[in-house]
């Protein structure tokens, strides 16, 4: 009853969106702000039946109506209760309802919060809020329909049960947080379009658009660095960033977005590069369509894509339609973007800006090109072609050093143009500390010099000191006239903007003291009887013992490794598992083998240890230990700059900032 | 600041050409690696550096060295032909005879030294209900 109650009201949205359109043909005929208002209405009562049908569909994976061939396909009576709820976004036809739930709660937001402040651009906002709508809605009710019953002439006694996988945590807040991130581009995809064709680039308007992007880049930023987390944590290959066809996809969007945030800044200030703008929020939107569109069109496989079931063409149509829009939107409103103001000199914030948002298009440019080229190039001349990570590694690394540089150059410099004797004065501290940690690497570690590593390593050096003195320098501003400890809740408090920003910069410099530790990973590949040890990177790995567990919905070997230092002493303990879900089943095909791994984690380095297999009939297990130095501090970046972020964007109440 | 927007578009440019470079399928260059089918292997006599060959593992080919459990060698086939493959590490879950393979690695003789071996899964969670209806 409910599934067609859910089924029903996603119709109806459809239905709604259609009358929407022929509303808007009204509207432009008559000009009546009477039809505005029902569009209006339409729009909200279209994304509250969006959420309700998505909630239906959530009750029914709750009660396992296993009658829905979704709900069969993604969870089973022994699904835990809380992974019966992730399987909400774990296939193809809910993953698509769950996203246009988004968009609405999104929508809903827009119109009700920011929509209010700006009423000008609300014919345009409607009209392409609807169009994209629209598009989603068309997915969900004819092309992947969540509430598709299984054929009639099947009885389906349970489900097919969640991947083992996808049974974590980080797994069931990864999909949604970056959904969220993904999903927000659209938002600041219909300001830029509605923006420019109401000729409304007001500071209202960039001061909500900001606004919009901070909190989308929150979680785009959070989503992706959850899905490293995951996969470093689950997945067994031992890193968290693979250069894979879907990370890439999410990071397209994210580079494109992070320039964007950088050079609105200079179009607040300086009401300059208005075009940039303009394509860089139209285009994070588009490169998010684009990576759904590599996603779900099965074209790349990919550790994570969804199998086939063509979405391919539909996307791409859409890609081409919003490409279209933009383009169009851009050509016909040429003339309101033309400014007189330009850039004085390079030595300044701004001229900083713009070398960052080059290093970061260029960025997304050559990831967009090595996600791309295998298809192109089979599509031109049948030619399989594999982009490795070292084709991405050749590239970024140097660009993500130089990046990692100016953000420590970028504080220092003055807006409009900096004097040589400012340059002098502020650029002192941080670079006599560099040169000090690089003489240094190169005496200690001259043996092993590494180019890349010691150019990181002045980089952090010289960013994360440019932004301490820079904060320090604030705190004496505010020192001059208040108390110690008020003067350094201002320094972090007034112009939560800034504040916020240097702790992102912080959090990223961080996370390059864990992307140093790449270069110095070691592993190995062992068979061990229980008893027997083996000697690897300083370490002694004993094995005690392999003993064996029935749990509740799956079979595990559980292996119990000592670590012992060269020294002899006890550093810790070990318990990768051998895992074989479904494992009743006679089937073998039918059962899931799955190595959930175990790490010893502290800030110099993990201990990372797979238990691969288990040969029962000679008693020996195969392990693969790694050795990743410095992981723990992109965890630890990472938190910094979220709160960094969340800072950033946290409503300042008293300034017109609100979104 | 024209000199300053040329110098960006001129390196925008270099980055961009040597991009187009890495990608461009070549002996040496590493970062671009294109997939055979064996039976396009059979056909090339010269040796390749580093390569990704897609098939099926030839059934009763897998020979475990008992001295060192991780060493295998196997022959994967397609319609026509067979190549020998060479591995030492860790194998996948799903290794086994007619399991669908993408191996990585060098070429000659008619003979792979992987350094990578990969198994396409068959995973229970995508594809067709029907079959799988009463488990």
């Amino acid at each position: 009853m409910v599934s067609q109650i859910g089924s029903l009201v996603l119709s109806l949205a459809g239905i709604l969106s259609l009358f929407n359109f022929f509303l808007f043909v009204l509207y432009k005929h008559s000009n009546d702000q009477r039809y505005l208002q029902v569009i209006e209405r339409s729009l909200l009562s279209q994304s509250f039946c969006i959420i309700f049908s998505n909630l239906c569909l959530l009750n029914e994976l709750l009660v396992s109506n296993f009658n829905l061939q979704y709900v069969a396909q993604y969870s089973s009576y022994e699904t835990p209760l809380f992974f019966k709820m992730t399987a909400l976004w774990a296939g193809q036809a809910g993953s698509l309802l769950f996203w246009s739930s988004i968009t609405s709660l999104y929508a809903i937001f827009f119109i009700l919060c920011t929509l209010k402040k700006i009423p000008s651009i609300k014919n345009i906002s409607f009209l392409m809020l609807n169009v994209i709508l629209a598009f989603f809605l068309m997915l969900n009710n004819f092309i992947a329909n969540p509430f598709e019953p299984v054929s009639s002439d099947i009885i389906v006694s349970n489900g097919n049960g969640l991947n083992p996988l996808l049974q974590n945590v980080t797994m069931a807040i990864h999909p949604p947080t970056l959904y969220f991130g993904f999903i927000g581009t659209t938002i600041i995809f219909v300001m830029a379009i509605a923006g420019l064709m109401s000729n409304e680039l007001s500071i209202k308007w960039i001061y909500s658009i900001r606004k919009w992007s901070l909190f989308t880049w929150t979680f785009l930023t959070a989503g992706i660095i959850l899905g490293g987390y995951w996969a470093y944590n689950e997945l067994g290959w031992g890193g968290y960033w693979a250069w894979d066809p879907v990370e890439n996809s999410s990071l397209m969007p994210w580079l494109l977005l992070t320039a964007f945030i950088h050079t609105i800044i200079i179009q607040e200030r300086k009401g300059i590069l208005k075009s940039w703008n303009f394509f860089l929020a139209s285009g994070s939107f588009i490169l998010v369509i684009l990576g759904t569109f590599i996603t779900r069109s099965g074209i790349i496989s990919s550790v994570h894509s969804f199998t086939a079931e063509s979405l391919g063409p539909i996307f791409f149509a859409f890609l081409i339609l919003l490409f279209l829009i933009s383009l169009g939107t851009y050509f016909v409103n040429k003339s309101k973007l033309i400014v007189n103001d330009k850039i004085e000199s390079i030595k300044s914030r701004e001229g900083g800006f713009l070398i960052n948002n080059f290093l970061l298009v260029i960025m997304c440019f050559t990831i967009i090109w090595g996600t791309l080229f295998p298809i192109l190039s089979e599509a031109w001349n049948d030619e399989k072609i594999h982009i490795g990570q070292s084709y991405f590694n050749a590239l970024n690394i140097p660009l993500g050093i130089l990046l990692l540089i100016l953000m420590g150059m970028g504080p220092l410099l003055s807006w409009g143009n900096t004097s040589g004797e400012s340059i002098v004065k502020k650029f002192k501290t941080p670079t006599l500390f560099s040169f000090a940690f690089g003489s240094a690497y190169l005496i200690l570690y001259l043996n092993k010099f590494d180019f890349y590593v010691f150019l990181t390593l002045i980089g952090i050096v010289f960013t994360s000191t440019a932004i301490v003195t820079e904060f320090y320098r604030i705190f004496l501003k505010h020192r001059k006239s208040s108390s110690f400890f008020h003067s350094i809740l201002s320094t972090f408090v007034r112009n939560r903007h800034r504040s916020g920003g240097y702790i992102v910069h912080i959090g990223l410099t961080l996370m390059f003291v864990g992307f140093i530790g790449k270069a110095f990973e070691t592993e190995k590949e062992f068979s061990l009887k229980p008893g027997e040890e083996i000697y690897f990177s300083n370490y002694i790995f004993k094995l005690n013992d392999i003993t064996s567990e029935a749990r509740g919905n799956h079979f595990a070997f559980i292996s119990d490794f000592d670590i012992i230092s060269s020294s002899n002493n006890f550093i810790g303990k070990l318990y990768p598992e051998k895992r074989v879900y479904f494992y009743w089943n006679s089937d073998p095909e039918q059962r899931q083998p799955h190595s959930e791994l175990d790490i010893n984690s502290n800030l110099s380095k993990d201990i990372y240890s797979i238990f691969s297999s288990y040969d029962a009939e000679k008693n020996v297990g195969f392990f693969k230990i790694m050795i990743n130095p410095l992981v723990s501090w992109v965890w630890i970046g990472s938190i910094i700059m979220i709160l960094g972020a969340i800072l950033a964007f946290w409503p300042t109440g008293s300034r017109n900032g609100n979104i | 600041m024209n000199k300053f927007y040329i110098t960006l578009i001129l390196s925008m440019m270099l980055v961009i050409s040597w991009t187009i470079y890495l990608t461009q399928y070549d002996e040496r260059n590493l970062s671009s690696v294109k997939y055979f089918t064996v039976s396009e292997l059979s056909d090339n006599v010269s040796p390749i550096n580093k390569m990704k060959l897609g098939g099926r593992i030839l059934p009763e080919s897998i020979k475990i060295n008992p001295d060192n459990l991780l060493e295998v060698s196997f022959y994967v086939y397609d319609a026509e032909n067979t190549v020998l493959v060479e591995y030492n590490g860790i194998r996948p879950d799903l290794f086994k005879d007619d399991a669908e393979v993408v191996v990585t690695g060098s070429y000659s003789d008619n003979r792979i030294i992987a350094e990578d071996l990969q198994t396409k899964c068959a995973s229970r969670y995508e594809g067709d209900l029907k079959n799988k209806s009463s488990i």
